[in-house]
C-alpha cells in the first residue's frame, strides 16, 4: 500500500558522483575476474573449473590472470580507504557509512517488522544498516583477501617474518572467506539490487547516479554525492 | 593287379557302408586307402629321382604319420593328384620345385589369414611376395606334422643342429673376440622356448642353410641377435623402441642393453617372477643405484625379508619403455607411480601406513597443480608451458635411497627439508619449510591454527548463508503480505 502511493510521484536523488558510478563499476570487473580465476582453482576438480583453467591458458595463466586482478583491487580498496580517511579528517562530506548506534536499533526495528510486531519498515538513513553490513563486509574481507593473498603469492618472503603454519593458515582465509564474499554476492547483493520486489528487475541507481526516494531512508539530496 | 582291383572292391563297399562318413574323419575307407598306399611307401629304399640327379625317399613313416595331427586324413586329401586307380608320374625340375608344389597343398586347408596371424609366419610371407619359395615342410616336417605345441618340430630340428652345437666351438669376431656356439640342451629345455625351433628365432637356418656371418664385434652380434625377438615379441620391442635404452642404441651407445641383455640367450626367462633377479640384472650396469637402493626402505625389505610388497627398479621405471628419468614427464609422473602402492588401503594396513600421504598432497598447492598440468598436457599438449616444475614425492623424500618416515627417519627428513625447499624457493628461511603440513590433517595439536580458521568458516559460512536466506524469505514474505 505504502509503495503504490509513493509510485504516484516518483522523486529522484542523486545518490551517487561519477566517481562511485565508475568506482563500483571498476569493482565489478575485477570482483568477476577475481572469482573466475580463484574459484576455478579452488574447485579445480569440477569439469567446469577445468574448462575455464584450459580455456584461459592454464594454471599459471589463471593465477597471472589472478595476481594482475589482485593488484589492481588492492590499489581500488587503498585509494578507496584514502579518499574516504580525507573526507573524513577533513570533514569534506559525512561519513555516512559508518556504523552507529541506530543502524541496530534499525536492524532491531525490521525483525519486528518482519514478525508482524511493527506496521512500518524503518526509516533508515542515507544508507540501510543492510547496505552498511555488505559494505563492511566486503571492506574488511577484501583487507583480508589482500593480505592474505600476498602472503600467498610470496610465501618465502612471508616465512622470513612468521611462522610457516601461517601460509596454509592464509590459504584456509583466503578460500573461505572468497566463497563468503561470494555468497554474500551471490545470494543477498544480487536479490537486494536485482530481484528484491521494490526494485526488480534492477536497481539502477549505481549506474545512473540517480535514485527514487524510498519510504525506508530518510535521504536527503546530497549535493556533492558523496558518501 | 588282382589284389589292388580287390582292395579297390573293399574301399568301394566301406564307402557305401558309411556314406555319411566326412573326409576329416578317418574312417574305415581312408584306413584302407592308407595301407593300400603304405604297400608301397611304407617300404624303404624307393626313391623319386630328379633330373638334376637329386632324389627324395618316398618312404612314409607309418608310425610318425599315425602320431601326427593329420592322422584323420586319407592320403589323397593331401595328395589330391592321386587315387586308388591314378598314380600320375609327376616331372619335376628339382627336389625344391617338387616341395614348393607340395607344399601349396597345405593352404588348401590352412588359409592364409590363419597362417598370418602367427607372428613367425610374417618374415616368411614377406620372403614370398619377394618372389622367394617358402616351403611349408621345411619347419613343419611332412607326414610327421605335428602341433607346434607338441614340440616336434622343435625336436627334430633341435637333433640337427645340436649335432654341432652341442659341442664346443667358436665364432670368432673381427675384432678378435670370441663367443662359444654351444648350446647347453639342459638350458634350452627348461627355458619357456622349449617349443620353438632353433630356425624360428635363426632365421635363415635350417638343415639345408648355414649362412657364414661376419660381424664386428661380439657386441654387434649380440645387437643383432636381439633384433631377432622382435620377430614374435614385437608389443615388448615397440616399448622398448619407446625407452632409454633404445635410444641410447640409436646414437651409439652399443653398451646400452637389448633383449638378450636382460633375459639371456638359450637360457631365457621372462624375470617377471624373480623380483630379485630383476634387480640383480639392472645391477649390471646400474650399481650405484642399487647400493643406495639396498640401503633404502623398499631395498632392505627385498633383501632382508623377501618382501614382495616392496617397489623393484621395474615398478617403478617399468621393464620395456623406461622413460628417462630426467625428463619433465617422468617426474610429473611420480606422484601417480608411488600411489599405485600408497593409496592401496589394504597393502598400506599391512605395515600400518596411512594413504592419507597421497590425498594430502593431492590437496595441496603442488599437488593441485601438477594435477592441472597434467590436464593441460593432455587436453591442448600444443600449448602446455609450464612455469616450472612442482615439487612431487621424491623431491622430498629422495628416490633410491628412500628412508622409512617414523622415529629417527622424521628428524632425518626434516633436516634435510629446507634444503630440499631451497631447490625451488631459493631463499627460503628456517621457517618456510612448515609451511607443509607433513601430510598431516590440520588438528589442535597439528597446525592449530589452520584447524581453527577452518572451523571457523565451517560455523560462519553455513549461518550466514541460512541468516541470508532467511532474511530474503522475510523480506518477500513482508511485501506480499503488505500487498
Amino acid at each position: 500500500m505504502v509503495y503504490r502511493e509513493m509510485s504516484d510521484k516518483v522523486e529522484y536523488i542523486r545518490r551517487f558522483s561519477l566517481y562511485r558510478i565508475v568506482e563500483h563499476l571498476v569493482l565489478i570487473a575485477l570482483f568477476v575476474v577475481l572469482a573466475v580465476t580463484g574459484l576455478s582453482q579452488k574447485f579445480h576438480a569440477l569439469g567446469i573449473s577445468q574448462s575455464i583453467i584450459i580455456a584461459l591458458g592454464g594454471v599459471d595463466s589463471v593465477r597471472f590472470l589472478h595476481h594482475v586482478a589482485g593488484v589492481f583491487f588492492t590499489a581500488l580498496a587503498l585509494q578507496h580507504i584514502l579518499a574516504n580517511f580525507s573526507v573524513i579528517v577533513f570533514r569534506q562530506g559525512e561519513p555516512s557509512m559508518l556504523i552507529t548506534v541506530k543502524d541496530a536499533q534499525d536492524a532491531l526495528h525490521n525483525v519486528r517488522y518482519y514478525l508482524g510486531l511493527a506496521d512500518q519498515p524503518v526509516m533508515c538513513d542515507r544508507y540501510s544498516y543492510k547496505e552498511k553490513f555488505i559494505y563492511w563486509l566486503i571492506l574488511l574481507g577484501g583487507i583480508q583477501q589482500i593480505i592474505t593473498g600476498f602472503i600467498l603469492w610470496f610465501p618465502v618472503a612471508a616465512t622470513k617474518y612468521l611462522p610457516g603454519q601461517f601460509i596454509p593458515a592464509a590459504k584456509a582465509v583466503h578460500t573461505n572467506e572468497a566463497m563468503l564474499i561470494f555468497l554474500l554476492m551471490a545470494i543477498w547483493h544480487i536479490y537486494d539490487s536485482m530481484f528484491s520486489p521494490e526494485v526488480f528487475p534492477l536497481n539502477k541507481s549505481i549506474f545512473t547516479g540517480y535514485a527514487e526516494r524510498r519510504p525506508e531512508t530518510q535521504e536527503k539530496n546530497s549535493g556533492n554525492g558523496q558518501g | 593287379m588282382r589284389v589292388r582291383a580287390y582292395m579297390i572292391g573293399v574301399v568301394l563297399l566301406a564307402c557305401l557302408m558309411l556314406p555319411g562318413a566326412g573326409a576329416f574323419a578317418q574312417d574305415g575307407a581312408g584306413e584302407q586307402e592308407k595301407k593300400q598306399c603304405l604297400k608301397c611307401h611304407g617300404e624303404q629304399g624307393s626313391v623319386k629321382k630328379f633330373p638334376d640327379g637329386d632324389f627324395v625317399s618316398t618312404y612314409v613313416d607309418a608310425h610318425a604319420l599315425d602320431m601326427s595331427v593329420h592322422r584323420s586324413l586319407r592320403c589323397t586329401s593331401c595328395h589330391k593328384e592321386f587315387t586308388n586307380q591314378r598314380h600320375p608320374d609327376r616331372a619335376f625340375r628339382n627336389k625344391l620345385q617338387f616341395r614348393i608344389k607340395e607344399s601349396h597343398g597345405c593352404r588348401d586347408c590352412h588359409a592364409e589369414g590363419t597362417i598370418k596371424s602367427r607372428a613367425i609366419h610374417e618374415a616368411l610371407f614377406k620372403k614370398e611376395a619377394a618372389g622367394e619359395a617358402v616351403v611349408c615342410t621345411n619347419c613343419h616336417s611332412a607326414h610327421a606334422v605335428t602341433h607346434i605345441a607338441g614340440g616336434n618340430v622343435s625336436k627334430s630340428e633341435e637333433k640337427y643342429c645340436l649335432r654341432c652345437h652341442a659341442s664346443e666351438k667358436k665364432m670368432v669376431f673381427r675384432s678378435g673376440e670370441s663367443v662359444s656356439t654351444r648350446v647347453k640342451l639342459a638350458e634350452l629345455q627348461g627355458s619357456p622356448h622349449r617349443n620353438v625351433g632353433c630356425s624360428d628365432c635363426h632365421f635363415g637356418f635350417s638343415s639345408e642353410e648355414h649362412p657364414r656371418r661376419q660381424f664386428r664385434s661380439e657386441r654387434q652380434y649380440r645387437l643383432s641377435s636381439s633384433e631377432i625377438c622382435r620377430r614374435c615379441h614385437f608389443d615388448m620391442y615397440t616399448k622398448a623402441a619407446e625407452g632409454i635404452h633404445y635410444a641410447m642404441l640409436s646414437v651409439g651407445k652399443l653398451e646400452a642393453p637389448t633383449c638378450i641383455d636382460c633375459h639371456g640367450g638359450h637360457a631365457i626367462s621372462s624375470l617377471g617372477n624373480n623380483r630379485l633377479a630383476v634387480v640383480q640384472k639392472c645391477k649390471t650396469c646400474h650399481s650405484e643405484v642399487y647400493e643406495v637402493y639396498a640401503r633404502s626402505v623398499h631395498g632392505g625389505a627385498l633383501f632382508k625379508e623377501n618382501n614382495k610388497d616392496v617397489p623393484i627398479c621395474t615398478d617403478c621405471h617399468s621393464s620395456h619403455g623406461i622413460k628417462d628419468p630426467s625428463l619433465p614427464e617422468f617426474h610429473d609422473t611420480i606422484p601417480d607411480t608411488c600411489s599405485k602402492c600408497h593409496s592401496n588401503a589394504v597393502l598400506m594396513g599391512k605395515y600400518g601406513l596411512s594413504t592419507e600421504v597421497v590425498k594430502t598432497y593431492l590437496t595441496d598447492f603442488h599437488g593441485v597443480t601438477l594435477g592441472l598440468y597434467q590436464k593441460e598436457q593432455k587436453e591442448s599438449p600444443e600449448r602446455y608451458r609450464p612455469d616450472r616444475p612442482m615439487a612431487v614425492c621424491t623431491d622430498c623424500h629422495g628416490t633410491h635411497g628412500i628412508a622409512a618416515v617414523s622415529g629417527a627417519g622424521v628428524q632425518a627428513l626434516k633436516k634435510t627439508l629446507l634444503k630440499r625447499c631451497q631447490t625451488c624457493h631459493r631463499n627460503a628461511t628456517e621457517n618456510f619449510p612448515d609451511a607443509w603440513l607433513s601430510h598431516y590433517k590440520p588438528s589442535l595439536t597439528n597446525a592449530p591454527l589452520v584447524f581453527i580458521v577452518e572451523q571457523f568458516y565451517k560455523i560462519m559460512m553455513p549461518l550466514m548463508v541460512v541468516g541470508l536466506l532467511f532474511q530474503v524469505f522475510l523480506h518477500i514474505w513482508r511485501y506480499l503480505v503488505n500487498r
